[in-house]
């Protein structure tokens, strides 16, 4: 029942903000508890029981979540992340900081649906479901060029969606699945060929990559960073929000095995070109929320990398990869927000030697950048590392090309820091005060939760990519049986 | 007893939380606290890492394992520390060469006002090194690998408020980078071929592949260019001399002792690939006998008391590698142990020069302050000694058997073996004689410059009673690797059991003879050389020489600078800003055409102008619901 509370509870919690709006006190009040309540109920959330509830039955729709696999260690990642968020939302958001923190919940109860539905219409809802909260913060928070930003959000989501829709329904038509429960349709997808299973593979990719995303379908996440709330707050929303990834390794890999070994190859060179190209325009970037969301674009490239290697340890790899994401970009949305604090700018030239009057703030920053660039010891490296150590195994090359990403972190990495911290003082600036240093603790410790000890997360997560790996296999010797039996047929009569 | 070495791994444990008392609560500590903390932390590790040596004397190599870290199917790297000769070995060299620069540095850093910040990070430095060499993974010994290197970025650049500094530390980062990413692609590759990243396990079944084969060659080429970022070899060498913008003990400690001695300590490590890729293996001392000529040619030309020994450990580490190279693991260990004395006490040397000079760094206003500066000039006399390779000094021994594994390795004679033994002679020569200028520029002569003469003194105690043990030890620690067919030698006795197997020719007694008389011939030459140009020849002669095109290479350290500006940093550079407005201009503009759909909805937005986002909201919403009635729909047809 664990996994029906933590998308419940941020929306009851939503409601009550919204009710008790007219105080700020009591929204505060009810943000940190909104934060504090869902992470707790996180943590006994793996391996707890699942729900399973009637919606549509006719058509084989069933309200079902369960708390096996990577879902819970996503939920409980996100959850860690959003009780500083929530806290940054409530006090730093001037105007209807309520709306703000309800829409942050909302969204969080969205994103819990994501990772834990088993029925495959119950979690399409829940991915466009999420996409309303994040278009809302953007549009009513967002900075002066909201209006394109959102509208080119909403366009690449929802022709994505649609796509993405079809294929959903013609996999359970095709296949005379019972149910879209992820089981049912496990049994009935094997059925399909290899030429229907690709071009519903397809399908699914598109509205998939867009949020990954992946190049060249990108550019809305820059734009989105961009123009979100200068609090950072929403960006933070956005860093876990990324959930292509886990549509295709919850659900299109798993359910069209054949599809995905044809178009992986194609998939995969675009995941490295990704991770390079992110990675080379974040060196560049003058203002900082494109810096970060350049850089992230580079860890999603090496997600896909990871996702498309169809090997067991780059796609744990590329789960663990995202669950941790979320700390340093998330942790570095925060510090951009309390750079803009204190300067009302996100151009980088506007800063400089700020380690000489806000030493802590220089030291917190560094550490999150040096999670950020895959450093190890720290929380982005065990994914890192795994996705493109798996996806070479399978593929050297693209995964040796995407690895060169690794060098241009570096140089985006130092010279970020460099560029804000280092160099003779500009203007004397505050140091963290006591609330932004709350803010942030969680984040450092995660990174270093993650980056420590990953094996329990990983084994979670294995359960759940061992089905990918198992399914590919299968589709494999399904592949290689029929032209054995049509040769043992063909020769049969000459022996 | 093995419980015992079981506790050494609280060594870096111990370091670490003295990073984290002077991180965390350094602004709290009062004048030395902070240097007698971080002291005090390195020296329970150098008890630890002896306890650790007595106990694999006595049983043999120890492995503990902490659990699992990295996990998936057949895929499973462990958290585990392996204790053997190699490893303890280094990790004596670390904490206790380490720990003489710690309580150095609590006189050189006397009243900087990032003292706490200073020991935070020297001592997580000492952390990641002994992480480094105590892993028994490859990814794990990766941490201490990009740890040192974290540590390195921070400690160059310690003075960042001078923005050369900052950028130091950003050139050294960045290039180690290079070196990481090689690191990274041999660990694919390992496992790729042995389907397990344990290094013992790596080691031991090299020998099941065919010898050659590709792969393992391919492994040793990409274990090189992670050598080669973080000791400093050719190509990636460019970043070591300005690393020497940070604080002298650390260029002591970091760039001379210990951290950029790890690409030696990456090879003798895995020598179970390299004894088994003869032609990886003679590229590695290829790359090291020119890393090592070409610097210390240009070590002749600089003028920076310490940019020259900075060319000169370049140079010197390129001795180590080539012996790794050639499999003579234990001379490249043994020459790490000597190097580890006599260029650390040089460094600290120099770092007693420039604190008693306030800062001055240009060797040619200095000259005679061996007169005022007694322990300093002595000390740093005898390193000067023992580097240039005067017989019974330490690095005598070292050198001489580096050469000499040159000259017999079996695998390497098909590649050159006997022309490289050259090329590194000549080096030593050229060692002996660029150590004399530096020494006779400093300290002997007449004082070139009477206001840095007047000003200079001798530092306090602290800093002179590492200099004195260093040096101590600069003399001695030879000894524990005598030739063999003089006296038993003890440290290729001592890591014989952990090194890899390579074959050796078998030199006559006459000719192992003829080797150390040839190396004292070759030193006397070089120091010779020295006292004719520099001392005897009134600075005539050093002009008329001074104007020949490979004295101006040299000042020019062969132009890698500005080739490496205009071949990558220019063109990164120019690719970085491509990409940006490629995506700028290009590909956002493209994308959003492409859909078409943009500027549909931008009339329909004109309709919808009272609160078009909460317009798109409830659009959403109802998409949402037609969803779901569509899918009920096909569910009853279906």
């Amino acid at each position: 029942m664990i996994s029906l509370y933590v998308v419940l509870l941020p929306v009851l919690i939503a409601l009550l903000v919204l009710l008790g709006r007219s105080s700020a006190a009591l929204v505060r009040g009810l943000a940190f508890l909104g934060g504090v309540g869902t992470f707790a109920l996180s943590l006994f959330l793996a391996g707890s029981e699942g729900f399973q509830g009637a919606w549509l039955p006719r058509m084989g729709v069933n309200f079902s979540l369960d708390a096996t696999g990577a879902g819970p260690v996503l939920v409980l990642v996100a959850a860690l992340v959003m009780i500083p968020t929530l806290l940054v939302a409530a006090t730093r958001v001037e105007q209807n900081a309520a709306g703000f923190v309800a829409l942050l919940l909302l969204a969080q109860a969205g994103l819990n649906g994501i990772f834990l539905s088993k029925d495959l219409i119950v979690f399409y809802v829940f991915w466009e479901a999420t996409l309303i909260p994040g278009l809302l913060l953007l549009g009513m928070f967002g900075g002066d060029k909201r209006r394109q930003a959102a509208l080119k959000y909403l366009v690449y989501a929802v022709a994505g969606s649609m796509l993405m829709l079809v294929s959903i329904l013609s996999l359970k038509a095709l296949s005379g699945a019972a149910s879209f429960h992820i089981t049912e349709l496990m049994i009935a997808t094997p059925s399909l060929s290899a030429g229907v299973q690709t071009w519903l593979f397809v399908g699914m990719a598109i509205g998939m990559v867009v949020k990954l995303p992946l190049w060249p379908l990108h550019s809305w996440l820059i734009d989105l960073n961009e123009q979100n709330h200068p609090s950072g707050a929403a960006d933070v929303l956005g860093s876990l929000y990324k959930v292509g990834a886990f549509g295709f390794f919850a659900w299109a890999l798993p359910l069209l095995p054949a599809g995905a070994e044809r178009v992986a190859p194609y998939l995969l060179a675009l995941a490295a070109v990704t991770a390079v190209y992110g990675a080379l325009a974040a060196i560049s970037q003058q203002h900082l929320k494109r810096f970060l969301a350049y850089g992230s674009l580079s860890h999603m490239g090496i997600i896909g990398v990871g996702l498309f290697g169809l090997h067991l340890a780059g796609l744990s790899g590329a789960i663990y990869f995202l669950a941790a994401q979320m700390l340093s970009t998330g942790g570095l949305f925060l510090v951009a927000g309390m750079l803009y604090h204190r300067r009302r700018s996100f151009m980088l030239k506007d800063y400089g030697g700020l380690a000489k009057s806000a030493p802590a703030f220089a030291g917190v920053s560094l550490f999150l950048i040096f999670a950020y660039i895959g450093v190890p010891g720290l929380s982005n490296f065990p994914g890192e590392f795994m996705a493109l150590l798996g996806a070479f195994q399978t593929s050297p090359w693209p995964a040796a090309f995407a690895t060169l990403a690794v060098i241009a972190a570096g140089v985006y990495g130092v010279n970020l820091y460099q560029r804000l911290f280092q160099g003779p003082t500009t203007v004397p600036t505050s140091d963290l005060s006591a609330l932004e240093l709350y803010v942030l603790v969680p984040f450092i410790a995660g990174v270093l939760w993650l980056g420590i000890s990953p094996a329990p997360q990983l084994r979670q997560i294995e359960q759940q990519a061992a089905l990918v790996t198992i399914q590919l296999e299968r589709a494999v010797d399904a592949a290689d049986e029929v032209p054995t039996v049509t040769l043992a047929g063909l020769t049969g009569g000459e022996k | 007893m093995n419980d015992l070495v079981q506790l050494a791994s609280l060594a870096p444990l111990l370091a670490l939380a003295g990073a984290v008392i002077n991180g965390l609560f350094g602004r709290n500590l009062k004048g030395n606290a902070p240097g007698i903390i971080a002291s005090l932390a390195v020296a329970a590790g150098f008890v630890l890492s002896l306890i650790a040596f007595f106990g694999v004397r006595a049983g043999g190599a120890v492995r503990v394992n902490f659990g699992d870290f990295l996990v998936a199917g057949d895929f499973k790297i462990g958290l585990g520390f392996h204790f053997d000769q190699l490893s303890v070995l280094m990790m004596l060299i670390i904490t206790g060469v380490g720990l003489l620069i710690h309580i150095y540095s609590i006189g050189y850093m006397h009243g900087d006002d990032g003292i706490s910040r200073y020991f935070a990070q020297l001592n997580l430095f000492v952390a990641a090194m002994l992480v480094l060499v105590m892993a028994d993974s490859f990814p794990l010994m990766f941490v201490g690998w990009e740890g040192v290197g974290v540590c390195s970025f921070l400690l160059i650049g310690f003075w960042y408020r001078d923005l050369a500094n900052a950028s130091a530390g950003r050139k050294a980062f960045i290039v180690n980078r290079v070196g990481d990413f090689g690191f990274l692609l041999a660990m694919f590759l390992t496992y790729k071929a042995f389907g397990t990243l344990d290094i013992q396990a790596v080691n031991a079944a090299a020998p099941s592949l065919a010898y050659g084969a590709a792969i393992l060659t391919g492994i040793g080429l990409l274990y090189l260019l992670a050598a080669a970022g973080k000791s400093a070899q050719l190509p990636l060498h460019t970043w070591l001399p300005d690393a020497m913008a940070g604080p002298t003990p650390v260029s002591a400690l970091i760039h001379a002792a210990t951290m950029v001695t790890a690409g030696v300590y990456l090879i003798a490590r895995t020598g179970g690939i390299f004894a088994n890729a003869p032609g990886a293996a003679a590229t590695v001392v290829w790359v090291a006998v020119l890393t090592a000529l070409m610097a210390a040619i240009v070590a002749i030309g600089q003028t920076d008391i310490k940019k020259i020994l900075a060319w000169s450990t370049i140079s010197q580490v390129g001795f180590m590698v080539a012996a790794v190279g050639a499999g003579a693991y234990w001379a490249g260990i043994f020459h790490v142990l000597t190097h580890a004395f006599f260029k650390a006490l040089l460094f600290l040397g120099a770092g007693s020069v420039i604190h008693a000079l306030g800062g001055e760094q240009d060797v040619r206003k200095m000259g005679g302050l061996g007169r005022k500066m007694r322990v300093t000039g002595t000390t740093s006399l005898i390193a000067t000694l023992a580097i240039a390779g005067v017989p019974f000094l330490s690095g005598y021994f070292s050198k001489d058997a580096i050469l000499g594994a040159l000259l017999t390795s079996m695998p390497l004679g098909n590649y050159g073996g006997q022309i490289l033994f050259v090329l590194l002679m000549l080096t030593a020569g050229i060692t002996a004689f660029y150590m004399f200028r530096w020494y006779y520029l400093v300290f002997a002569g007449e004082p070139r410059s009477k206001a840095e003469f007047e000003r200079a003194h001798e530092s306090p105690a602290v800093m002179t009673v590492p200099l004195s043990i260093l040096a101590v030890g600069s003399v001695v620690i030879g000894y524990v690797g005598l030739p063999a067919f003089l006296a038993p030698n003890a440290i290729q006795e001592w890591l014989a059991p952990v090194m890899a197997h390579v074959d050796f020719e078998h030199l006559s007694t006459s000719a192992e003879w003829l080797l150390l008389i040839g190396s004292v011939v070759v030193a006397a030459a070089g120091l010779g050389l020295g006292y004719w140009v520099y001392a005897l020849g009134s600075g005539a002669l050093a002009k008329r020489l001074g104007n020949t095109p490979l004295a101006s290479a040299s000042r020019g350290a062969f132009g890698f600078d500005r080739l490496y500006r205009s071949l990558f940093t220019e063109p990164g550079e120019g690719l970085a800003e491509g990409v940006a407005s490629l995506d700028r201009d290009v590909v956002d503009r493209g994308m959003t055409g492409l859909t078409g759909v943009v500027p549909l909805l931008g009339r329909l937005i004109v309709l919808l102008q009272s609160g078009y986002v909460r317009a798109y909201a409830f659009a959403m919403v109802l998409g949402v619901l037609a969803l779901a009635v569509a899918a009920a729909l096909i569910g009853v047809f279906a």
